[in-house]
């Protein structure tokens, strides 16, 4: 009796084992597609705002990323009133520069883009396995599509959400929706990606919708368009380029 | 010289009436610049004093930690070194206390706005309840509700939010984690300036807790002082022990050119420097209120300009005064001028009747300024109103400084004496034959 108990305990630590690391696979994979390790990326993204009682805004956006060496590069395209200011990752600094004071000052991946839902990090390098531990994992439906629900807390309190709850294709590894809770536990924002593309064999989301769950009636679209993976010039990652291209 | 006043003096009297009339026109442009300064000076003073008592001090210290590679956490665990260094500085001060406070995002059905959450330990504050001014809701309720947050009426219109309401609040922890908490509104108090507008008021506790701060751990070290004018020498004072104790920024008081204050100079600069363990950062209220006192300046720049204005009005007057006074003694001037007086002497009769004058509208502007800021000042506005942060106990103050006296004192005298002092060099140059043979 003894020994098959000992078998079923073992069995199920074995089974759990394996679970949890698929989970954290499955985590990096996550990462992995939005990541360009090899390769630079661009893309213009267009994000429409939705707020009650005002009338849409939209934002469009050119990001330069450089995944391998952690820098990237914001610059507004429109409205008229923001054109030319732009955001620059260099390492651990993010810079903010305005054309009308041209002026740099700090900023944050935690600030949200001009007057959208969506926040710098949105619109860089996801870091699901780097930041988060996996609390919960259980398995259901989004629509028609099964899903894993896996629940995330953030290992330091780096990360600018402290939880949340990801639901991923079964099937194939995808991101379909992401719940974003804060330190006291409430749901602050939800991230739909109903659309995706395939660039260089990665699956890219080319339709985010971002709600705003404490104010109700406050979303963001988010589209992506032109996207690349040819290289950037280095010059693109300096301070002298949103100097440059505002002149 | 003696002569010379007592003839001087004598000319004035001589039109009464007419001396009379110009010595009125120039009191009331005094007046009016003196009482415009007394009350900007003491607008800055009040609101200073007002919001040293509302946060419990003259004296801030906040305490930063380097986290991670870049991050700034603003607390302060244990205040045993920052007490010892207080007590070591020798300064009289009358208490110490603590406080919190963020920026957050408030939402409320639909609504949002943007405020500065001061977490204060309300019920142990007196002076706080004293001085903040409630439209609405009762101090009972508001230390019985503890996530009780009174906010300005401006932005209770903002929100259209009533007492009993429940908004939430997006914060970012000392961390920089998003954070939600919910807050009732106990209470909505009069706002009069722009920095009242922008805050609001809650328990420290509630506040801490959402900030992801420990029990005991708060973000400001306050220091009451007897009073506001002790604040910077005592601030130099406290600063220079202060170093021997803990790790201390820089202090930095102007902002060398930069356009912004010397606070904000204070923190940018800051912002670059890297340090291991608890940094703190010594400030005091009038640096806080820098921005106030940028008004307050421009205010002193407005009544300035006003007393030039009404100076370069009065100065017409005077002017065609003193032409007519030359043409109405002319055959005098020449009479003088026969008998010996030279050019100059007759330039010095009219220049010092001018100074004379332009003395007296000034004393009986100051005496005027005077009789009228007793008056405005015994009025009790009381404290139940939208102003109470500009007054000091319910009434209205003026601070007149000895500098402002003597740029007004600097201001009309010279005025005066540019006015006469063409008519005085025209009849200065009268040669006495050709004064005496003129015909009136």
């Amino acid at each position: 009796m003894k020994r098959v108990l000992l078998v079923f305990i073992l069995s199920v630590s074995v089974i759990s084992l394996l679970s949890a690391q698929d989970f954290t696979k499955i985590l990096k994979e996550l990462d992995n597609l939005n990541n360009f390790e090899k390769s630079d990326f661009t893309a213009v993204y267009t994000i429409i705002t939705q707020k009650p009682g005002e009338k849409d805004s939209v934002l469009q956006a050119r990001v330069f990323r450089r995944d391998r060496e952690d820098l990237f590069l914001i610059l507004i395209l429109q409205p008229e009133a923001n054109k030319g200011q732009g955001y620059l990752k260099d390492k651990d600094n993010v810079w903010f520069y305005d054309p009308s004071s041209r002026q740099f000052t700090f900023s944050s991946l935690k600030e949200n883009i001009s007057n959208s839902e969506a926040k710098n990090s949105d619109l860089t390098r996801a870091t699901y396995s780097d930041s988060y531990t996996i609390e919960k994992t259980e398995e259901g439906v989004l629509g028609k599509i099964p899903v894993w629900i896996i629940s995330l807390k953030a290992k330091t309190t780096d990360a600018v959400y402290d939880r949340l709850k990801i639901y991923v294709r079964k099937d194939r590894t995808m991101l379909l929706k992401e719940e974003a809770y804060s330190v006291s536990g409430r749901l602050m924002r939800t991230t739909l990606i109903p659309k995706y593309v395939e660039l260089n064999g990665k699956l890219l989301p080319s339709q985010i919708i971002i709600v705003d769950e404490l104010n109700p009636g406050e979303k963001s679209q988010i589209t992506l368009t032109e996207q690349s993976v040819s290289p950037i010039p280095d010059s693109v990652f300096k301070k002298e380029f949103l100097e440059r291209v505002n002149k | 010289m003696k002569t010379h006043v007592t003839i001087a003096l004598r000319n004035l009297t001589r039109q009464k009436k007419r001396t009379a009339l110009l010595a009125i026109a120039i009191a009331f442009s005094v007046m009016i610049v003196t009482v415009i300064y007394g009350l900007t000076s003491a607008i800055s003073v009040n609101i200073a004093e007002n919001f040293s008592d509302i946060l419990g001090g003259h004296i801030f210290i906040t305490g930063s930690e380097k986290h991670g590679t870049s991050k700034e956490i603003s607390r302060i665990s244990n205040d045993q070194a920052l007490r010892d260094a207080l007590k070591a500085s020798g300064i009289n001060y009358s208490y110490v206390s603590s406080y919190s406070s963020t920026f957050a995002t408030i939402i409320f059905e639909g609504k949002t706005t943007s405020l500065l959450i001061n977490g204060i330990n309300i019920k142990e504050n007196e002076n706080f309840r004293k001085r903040l001014s409630l439209k609405k809701g009762d101090w009972e309720s508001i230390l019985t509700t503890p996530n009780a947050l009174i906010v300005p009426e401006k932005v209770a219109q903002t929100l259209n939010v009533e007492i009993g309401d429940v908004v939430i609040a997006k914060i970012e922890t000392v961390y920089g984690q998003n954070n939600v908490g919910e807050f009732r509104i106990a209470g909505i108090n009069y706002n009069a300036d722009l920095v009242s507008q922008l805050s609001s008021y809650t328990h420290t506790a509630h506040l801490n807790e959402i900030l992801g701060l420990l029990p005991g751990e708060y973000q400001t070290f306050a220091v009451r002082l007897p009073s506001l004018k002790e604040t910077d020498a005592a601030a130099m004072k406290y600063y220079d022990v202060l170093k021997n104790y803990v790790q201390v920024f820089d202090r930095k008081t102007e902002a060398n050119g930069a356009p912004m204050t010397g606070f904000q100079a204070l923190l940018r600069s800051q912002k670059k420097e890297s340090w291991e363990g608890v940094k703190y950062r010594l400030f005091t209220i009038n640096e806080q209120l820098a921005q106030i006192q940028q008004f307050v300046s421009a205010a002193d720049t407005i009544g300035t300009t006003v007393l030039i204005i009404l100076f370069l009005i009065t100065m017409v007057g005077i002017n065609n005064t003193f032409r007519m006074i030359m043409y109405e003694r002319i055959k005098e001037i020449g009479t003088m001028r026969a008998i010996g007086y030279q050019q100059k002497d007759v330039k010095r009769l009219f220049l010092l009747e001018a100074f004379f004058l332009g003395m007296i509208g000034m004393l009986a502007g100051f005496l005027l300024a005077g009789i009228l800021m007793a008056i405005v000042s015994s009025i009790n506005f009381g404290m139940e109103n939208e102003f109470f942060i500009l007054l000091r106990n319910g009434h209205i103050t003026f601070n007149l400084q000895f500098a402002k006296i003597a740029t007004i004192f600097i201001i009309v005298s010279i005025l005066t004496l540019l006015a006469v002092s063409l008519p005085a060099r025209k009849a200065a140059k009268l040669s006495p034959a050709q004064a005496l043979g003129t015909e009136k």
